[in-house]
């Protein structure tokens, strides 16, 4: 078994990331600190949203929840440097039903359009996280990096010129909830491995844009009250909810799953990934 | 799952959890349980020992069933559907749950059918009945063969949170409904099964729940009830030349079947008890409070107080 692997910094060769989201704030909570890093190194990134993110609001509708989630999203990747992003509309909490090839070529065509060196990916093999539709974005995310090579996909798109492009790194990431989440796997070679990331340089960045995503956000802190409210506990501070209070739960969290994630190495924040480099696709001893 | 099948896990069953920690029983009045299948809750790594236990608690019991059962059996489909909700009535009256509800999705073809659908339903369930905790599948399971099992798990395990969403079918408000989400699940634990199903927790049982958990599945004869597993365990062991001896005191292979049941549950409950220092158990993937906020927990901790 190899040991996981600590990089100082996530680096990407290529210049240029996508990052896929199923929903929610997950990709800032999971991997806005790395992207931000690779930003910083001179990377140009792009953010996919699939979902529209319609539900996550604590007493808003759900029309009006999904324009505010898709303007604060906007904000957010502005502060972390995203050079654009795509909302792909799909409803939020629904992507079960959705034909996975229909999420799986949509994603294709921008993969193929945009033709990152690096692609951000919801892991859809972490256990024990709630929301399944990180697990159907996460499967269609991956099957489109495998696929968006194959000159035999899209024919149509290939048609109008958006050729086959292969990536050649692939970080997972997941909430942090999967106990085995740091068990490596048998072999590095097709078979993504476990990372730790230092992102105290990008840290502040990365609160900077999760303070943004403000709907969110309240809703997370009402749904904590909520929690603890039903199991006879309570936070002070969230006796009167306002803005300041939103701000600081969105803040507490961000640095709690830093913290976390740097869990047993030096660095002080962290994100953790299943990565998929070089060793990925060619064996160690044959290069 | 056949009698048969428990035999032969039975012999390659090797736990490889040395110890669990032992869980209380969360506060609250209402349970609910929801599994594909008439017997799933009472099955050997199943639920029916701690359903026993939260119902001697003062707990109301609900049973959802996904589907209609109508491969179990050897009636036909609509026969082995009426046979077996009738046993699983029979089967939630010995661990005293009030009510089964099926859904009557085709069994063993839920691998298609629109799972935002089915999580709709128990959405609506969850609002009705608004459980304090709620029993199923482990939607993490590998080597689950039956996607019966896991879909009806993962369209479980997110209908209890989302149930406490005012944006998701807001229609359900209209009929009086309220949000409500689930505050403690636990999912089918058994990791000599494959690693997806871990458990984190063992619930001890009393002698009583005990007894009802291995009555309860004894209750679906129409699967469990023909006599088949003791004529068959009696045909291997006659090979070498050995035989049960308390099989020649029962009545007929029936009763002598109905002892293997009994051995099984039995011997599963005392081999989980041991790994948490008590004589019966049962082993269960909980997940609840803020497991879902893993970045807020320790904030929490260190800031939570009780409502006075």
């Amino acid at each position: 078994m190899r040991r996981r692997q600590f990089i100082h910094f996530a680096f990407a060769r290529s210049s240029k990331v996508v990052l896929v989201v199923a929903a929610d704030a997950e990709w800032l909570l999971y991997a806005g600190g790395a992207v931000a890093g690779m930003i910083s190194s001179g990377a140009e990134a792009h953010l996919i949203r699939i979902g529209n993110d319609e539900k996550q609001s604590w007493d808003l509708q759900p029309e009006e929840t999904a324009l505010r989630n898709r303007r604060e999203s906007e904000v957010a990747a502005k502060i972390l440097g995203i050079r654009s992003v795509v909302s792909l509309g799909f409803r939020s909490s629904e992507l079960r039903d959705v034909p996975h090839t229909t999420l799986r070529d949509r994603l294709m065509i921008h993969i193929r359009r945009l033709r990152p060196g690096v692609l951000f990916i919801p892991n859809p093999h972490t256990e024990h996280d709630r929301n399944l539709d990180r697990y159907y974005a996460g499967a269609a995310a991956e099957d489109a990096w495998h696929c968006a090579r194959f000159a035999n996909f899209l024919p149509a798109a290939s048609d109008h010129g958006l050729e086959p492009h292969l990536v050649s790194e692939v970080y997972y990431y997941a909430p942090p909830v999967d106990p085995r989440r740091r068990e490596p796997e048998s072999t590095a070679t097709f078979v993504p491995q476990p990372l730790q990331t230092d992102i105290g340089g990008a840290f502040a960045r990365k609160l900077e844009a999760a303070l943004a995503l403000d709907t969110i956000n309240r809703d997370r802190a009402m749904r904590l009250k909520q929690t603890l409210e039903a199991s006879g506990q309570r936070l002070r501070v969230l006796d009167s909810v306002d803005g300041a209070v939103v701000r600081r739960i969105a803040e507490e969290n961000v640095r709690g799953l830093a913290r976390i994630c740097a869990g047993g190495t030096s660095f002080a924040q962290a994100e953790e990934f299943r990565y998929a480099g070089i060793d990925f696709g060619i064996p160690r001893e044959y290069r | 799952m056949h009698i048969a099948i428990l035999l032969i896990l039975a012999a390659v069953a090797a736990p490889a959890q040395d110890s669990l920690p032992l869980g209380k029983l969360p506060p609250g009045r209402v349970l609910l349980v929801a599994q594909p299948h008439h017997d799933d809750h009472t099955t050997d790594y199943g639920m029916g020992g701690l359903i026993a236990r939260f119902v001697e608690h003062g707990f109301e019991g609900y049973y959802v069933r996904g589907s209609n059962d109508e491969k179990d059996g050897a009636h036909g489909y609509g026969r082995n559907d009426i046979i077996n909700l009738k046993e699983t009535w029979d089967a939630i009256r010995i661990l005293g749950m009030k009510k089964v509800i099926s859904l009557n999705w085709r069994n063993d073809f839920m691998n298609p059918i629109p799972l935002d659908e089915l999580r709709e339903q128990l959405i609506f369930v969850i609002r009705k009945y608004r459980p304090d905790a709620v029993l199923g599948h482990n939607p993490w399971e590998h080597y689950q063969k039956n996607p019966d099992h896991r879909n009806v798990a993962r369209a479980l395990v997110e209908a209890c949170w989302l149930a406490g969403y005012e944006t998701v079918h807001p229609e359900h408000f209209d009929l009086g409904l309220k949000p409500h989400s689930v505050p403690h699940y636990y999912g089918k634990g058994r990791l000599d099964w494959g690693l997806g199903q871990i458990s984190n927790i063992a619930m001890e049982l009393n002698e009583s729940q005990e007894r009802k958990k291995e009555l309860a599945i004894a209750a679906h004869r129409n699967v469990y009830g023909s006599g088949g597993a003791a004529r068959a365990l009696s045909a291997e062991l006659a090979k070498e030349g050995k035989y049960i001896p308390e099989f020649e005191r029962a009545a007929g292979e029936l009763e002598a079947s109905d002892m293997i049941t009994h051995w099984w549950m039995n011997w599963t409950s005392r081999q989980i008890g041991r790994k948490a220092g008590v004589k019966y158990a049962g082993s269960h993937n909980y997940t609840g409070g803020l497991y879902h906020l893993p970045g807020l927990r320790e904030f929490v901790a260190q800031n939570a107080e009780p409502v006075r």
